[in-house]
């Protein structure tokens, strides 16, 4: 069963009708981590001053805003909030269109619209009364201190909600000249009718389920091959710190008595170095070769 | 802290071996270097290499310590020193794949290097993957219960063996949350009679207390209850090895116990030993999984 991500109500007219949002869309793309080729370990990332290097705590960090000047306005967290949108949780709507109004250029996520189990009459209502008039809400909401321009429409029933971009995020065409050279052209009505044809002889119903990510699946084969051939870990950089040759115990030695001191001092001085997720007993492995144990 | 990223090219057991980052912290909270690790592995050898050097093991490496990522490498590492031997084992499919040989303390020293914190063994012998030279009742406790339900139940596996056939088993935490207990067999099975055994027996100790135990891996069932994993006997299925170190928060260890010292934990008592308790165990105790090697036993119905 999917997650929630938002939940709230249409508000249309006087009525009030809660709702809950669920994704509409689950990318697949195939997810790498970064590591050492060398050793295998996972990279992290450090924010580090552009000055000296050093690493600066999360606390220390700020937002700044780069004037023509080169310098910077900075702004606190607490400043943005006071300008934030209220956070009300209604999907308000504002009017009905058609939906071929709408240029998909606009369309940016897509969810799903799910009614509360106790009120499904006025989300039925207002699903089947735009089905019959062929309209399509734009609504405005608030989501994760982003206010959304959304169309709502009906789709098999239910109704699919799409965030939509603002008219001024949508890059003007004719900023690029190649485009704004096409109005010169002139073709001949031959040539037209010609290329009509060919459309015509390669026209078919829209059938998504035919088109499936190739790349992706060839991305999963290498993996697949990989992951029951070799498990390669690079091996580990050759530059020595020394060429010398010592006895393994006596350079453990040192080492052990540093480690048994440091708990001394400190027993718990290491827990500030533990970095990612406490592992449980059946911890993600991430090789398909995984094995129960004990 | 100042890190030694560095490496260094050592030498043990005559072996020339590279070892580096000898102070990277790899349990975090016990604050237990990769040195450490080396060191336990180093010294706990002249107990742990004969329950391993004869069969292929699986290495579950920690590259960025217990808290970090980690994954288990089957096929061993083909940028290994070329005195790594290595052992014919099961394949994801048919066929075969090399596992690592891990059967001197250099090689040890050269898997824990690798951050290879965790090792796992098959039932069989390399030079003959087919055969079993134990069989395992690996148990495993549900939420809700713990090392005291697992004892409880080990010293009934006990009884029942005993009773049914005159058999001997010893036992070992698991360094986690449960414990093992193994019929040592050093005599013809295959995985197939081990497997069928180690049900029939879970079968028969769920029937009598189903309240407690569970021989199906059903997660829903096993609240409460004790789940005997039988199938841990299959061709394909390892274990962690006696005196393998384990990925928790501490560097505890599967370490091999008496039947007292379950007896005493079925009363309540904690059985839970580290690295350093378990090295100082087996300078007093010797190796407490030794019949695991030796004990010449057949399962009923098994010829001989």
């Amino acid at each position: 069963m999917p997650r929630a991500i938002w939940s709230g109500a249409i508000s249309f007219g006087l009525v009030n009708i809660p709702i809950k949002l669920y994704a509409a869309v689950s990318r697949k793309t195939v997810h790498f981590n970064q590591l050492d080729s060398r050793t295998g370990s996972r990279i992290r990332l450090r924010k580090v001053s552009a000055i000296d290097g050093e690493e600066v705590p999360s606390e220390a960090i700020v937002k700044g805003y780069e004037l023509s000047s080169g310098e910077y306005v900075t702004v606190g967290d607490d400043e943005l909030a006071a300008l934030d949108p209220e956070a009300s949780r209604t999907i308000d709507i504002e009017e009905f269109v058609d939906l071929a109004d709408i240029d998909p250029i606009f369309y940016d996520s897509a969810y799903h619209v799910a009614p509360d189990k106790a009120t499904l009459k006025p989300y039925a209502l207002l699903t089947r009364a735009m089905e019959e008039s062929g309209k399509v809400a734009i609504a405005r909401f608030v989501m994760r201190s982003k206010q959304y321009l959304c169309a709502v429409r009906p789709k098999d029933g239910a109704l699919v909600l799409s965030t939509m971009v603002y008219a001024d995020e949508v890059n003007d065409p004719a900023e690029i000249g190649e485009i704004a050279g096409l109005e010169d052209v002139e073709v001949s009505e031959k040539e037209l009718t010609m290329a009509k044809q060919l459309i015509a002889s390669l026209s078919e119903e829209f059938d998504p389920a035919r088109f499936e990510d190739t790349y992706r699946q060839r991305v999963l084969e290498l993996i697949e091959q990989k992951a029951s051939g070799k498990t390669e870990v690079v091996a580990p950089p050759t530059p020595m710190a020394e060429d010398k040759v010592v006895d393994l115990m006596a350079a453990l030695e040192a080492s052990v008595k540093e480690a048994k001191a440091a708990r001394r001092r400190h027993p718990s001085a290491h827990a500030d170095e533990a970095e990612g997720a406490p592992e449980a007993e059946e911890a993600p492995a991430p090789k398909k070769r995984s094995r129960k144990s004990a | 802290m100042a890190g030694d990223r560095r490496e260094h090219l050592v030498e043990v057991d005559g072996r020339t071996l590279k070892v580096s980052n000898l102070d990277k912290v790899l349990y975090p909270e016990a604050g237990f270097t990769k040195a450490e690790v080396i060191d336990y592995y180093v010294r706990i050898a002249p107990v742990l290499l004969p329950h391993i050097a004869d069969r292929g093991v699986t290495l579950r490496r920690f590259p960025d310590g217990v808290e970090g990522e980690s994954f288990f490498e089957k096929r061993c590492a083909s940028h290994r020193p070329d005195w790594i031997g290595t052992f014919p084992g099961p394949g994801d499919r048919d066929g075969t794949i090399e596992y690592c040989a891990l059967d001197s303390v250099a090689a040890l020293a050269w898997s824990a290097n690798l951050a290879a914190l965790e090792i796992h063994q098959p039932m069989a012998r390399g030079d003959d993957i087919d055969a079993p030279t134990m069989c395992v009742f690996d148990l495993d406790p549900g939420p809700g219960t713990g090392i005291p339900e697992c004892a409880r139940v080990a010293l009934h596996i006990r009884d029942v063996l005993d009773r049914l056939a005159g058999l001997e088993c010893v036992v070992k935490t698991s360094g986690s949350k449960g414990m093992q207990v193994y019929v040592p067999l050093n005599a013809p099975h295959t995985h197939e009679q081990c497997s069928a055994f180690a049900q029939a027996v879970a079968q028969a100790m769920e029937r009598d207390d189903p309240a407690g135990i569970t021989s199906v891996m059903r997660k829903s069932e096993r609240p409460g209850r004790i789940f005997i994993d039988w199938s841990q006997n299959s061709r394909h299925k390892t274990t962690i090895a006696p005196y393998s170190l384990r990925a928790r928060p501490r560097p505890t260890v599967s370490t091999p116990v008496t039947w007292d010292e379950v007896e005493v934990a079925a009363g309540g008592e904690d059985l839970v030993f580290e690295a350093s308790d378990v090295l100082a165990r087996v300078s007093e105790m010797g190796d407490l999984f030794a019949a695991a090697l030796e004990l010449e036993q057949s399962l009923p119905g098994v010829g001989g």
